[in-house]
């Protein structure tokens, strides 16, 4: 909504800010929906992970990028990107750690109930964050086009 | 042996086969001839998604629900294919934001896209 | 299984917007051409049982890409168009051509289309997924079982492929949005 906008990738619309000011909260309801129950519906943490990313785009598409890209506070997307494939290969090596093969799940039974399943879940969820993260990141990186400092972008 | 490419029982029973042969086709055509390096990414898109169809095809089962197993269903297409293509499709989209981002570095660099134009600013 | 109307209309139309986005001169129709063929696809996912793809498809062709495209298009210029199509280059189109029919003339050797008897589907890989995935895994999706479990490292692999896209992508573009 600044009117310091890179010219001519940002028009102001009142319809396209309203539309998705009702439909981004239902959007990534069901994005994660679809993230959190990849065991007993389809679904998963590839499909909700890139719902979860066109839900930053269309909100970049309604309010200009880099209000979107100073709303959101892009260290999150790296810590969710770097936090994704820590939490993946940490499941995966945990298991060796605890005496059984890489992600073989019904090592951590012990530990929890159902812990196949949860522990899939888990994975999911780290596959969704690194898929949400990279696309939100390329997004960011492609709209800033080659490195010439604007200004607009630093902080 | 004579190659019967256009039979019509074939044409009824295998028809995705034929809209994957096509769709490669035009995927590569784009990838050879355009010009233009945004439409080369475009025409390789295509020319993956043939593949994905011919994947997908071939997990087909007549009659048969999506994989979501539960006690006395049945019968299912086969999910082995669905989880292959499923990462290609994210991996596809990642491949295309690096490509693109290529192109973004080229065109500041050369100040075009056109392929014949590159080609001689290259050799210059 | 025979040829029904609703598919058969959709190959079309995703055949007519794959020649669509090929042959418009104006990238920017191209894209949009593309976008269509993408939603187009996704629904043949649906109609061939694959829910888990047609969702991934919808988001990542007709979403994502699309607005990739439409960024990148907008941090070039493009000049003017002429005409509304490419011109056709027949050579190019013999060659083509050629590959096209030496992958048709495979097509008679493939398995009729759901075949409950071809390999994929009825083979013993597919058979065994489909029987032991929810007593191994307790998870009712198979599609997620194979992913996560039966193929976890195949998947850590991808996840990796697509976390170092955002850094290749960072690096040509010498760009610090993460700061």
């Amino acid at each position: 909504m600044s009117a310091d906008e890179a010219p001519g990738l940002y028009v102001e619309s009142t319809i396209i800010m309203t539309t998705v000011r009702v439909v981004a909260p239902f959007v990534l309801t069901f994005a994660l929906f679809i993230m959190f129950h990849g065991a007993d519906s389809p679904g998963g943490g590839f499909q909700g992970g890139v719902i979860t990313g066109s839900v930053v785009m269309m909100l970049a598409f309604a309010f200009g990028i880099d209000s979107t890209r100073q709303w959101l506070d892009v260290r999150i997307v790296a810590a969710l990107a770097s936090g994704g494939v820590l939490v993946f290969a940490g499941i995966g090596l945990g298991a060796i750690a605890l005496g059984g093969q890489f992600l073989q799940y019904n090592v951590y039974k012990p530990y929890y109930y159902e812990a196949s399943k949860y522990g899939i879940e888990l994975v999911e969820l780290g596959i969704g964050g690194i898929v949400a993260s990279v696309a939100i990141g390329l997004f960011f990186l492609l709209a800033a086009g080659f490195g010439y400092v604007t200004g607009e972008g630093e902080r | 042996m004579t190659v019967d490419v256009l039979q019509l029982d074939l044409l009824t029973s295998r028809y995705n086969y034929y809209a994957v042969v096509l769709l490669l086709g035009i995927g590569l055509y784009t990838l050879i001839e355009s010009p233009d390096l945004v439409k080369k990414v475009i025409g390789m898109n295509i020319f993956q998604t043939g593949i994905f169809l011919f994947f997908i095809t071939l997990a087909y089962r007549t009659g048969a629900s999506p994989p979501v197993v539960t006690d006395g269903g049945g019968p299912y297409v086969s999910p082995l294919p669905h989880v292959l293509i499923l990462t290609a499709i994210v991996v596809g989209v990642s491949l295309t934001a690096v490509a693109l981002a290529l192109i973004v570095r080229i065109y500041s660099e050369y100040g075009t896209l056109d392929e014949d134009t590159l080609e001689e600013l290259y050799y210059d | 299984m025979s040829l029904t109307l609703l598919e058969g209309s959709l190959l079309v139309f995703v055949l007519c917007c794959a020649l669509g986005a090929a042959l418009l001169k104006d990238t920017m129709a191209s894209v949009i051409a593309f976008a269509a063929y993408s939603l187009g696809i996704s629904i043949i996912w649906l109609v061939l049982q694959a829910p888990d793809v047609g969702l991934t498809e919808a988001a990542v062709g007709a979403g994502i890409m699309t607005i990739l495209f439409l960024i990148a298009l907008a941090n070039t210029v493009t000049p003017d168009v002429d005409s509304l199509f490419e011109s056709v280059r027949w050579r190019t189109v013999a060659l083509v051509g050629a590959f096209v029919l030496v992958m048709a003339a495979t097509i008679p050797s493939l398995p009729a289309i759901g075949d409950p008897t071809a390999p994929v589907v009825g083979g013993e890989v597919t058979q065994y997924y489909l029987a032991n995935a929810y007593k191994e895994t307790q998870v009712h999706n198979a599609v997620t079982a194979v992913l996560a479990a039966y193929r976890g490292f195949d998947t850590l692999g991808e996840a990796v492929v697509v976390f170092s896209a955002g850094v290749v992508a960072l690096s040509v573009l010498r760009r610090e949005v993460f700061a």
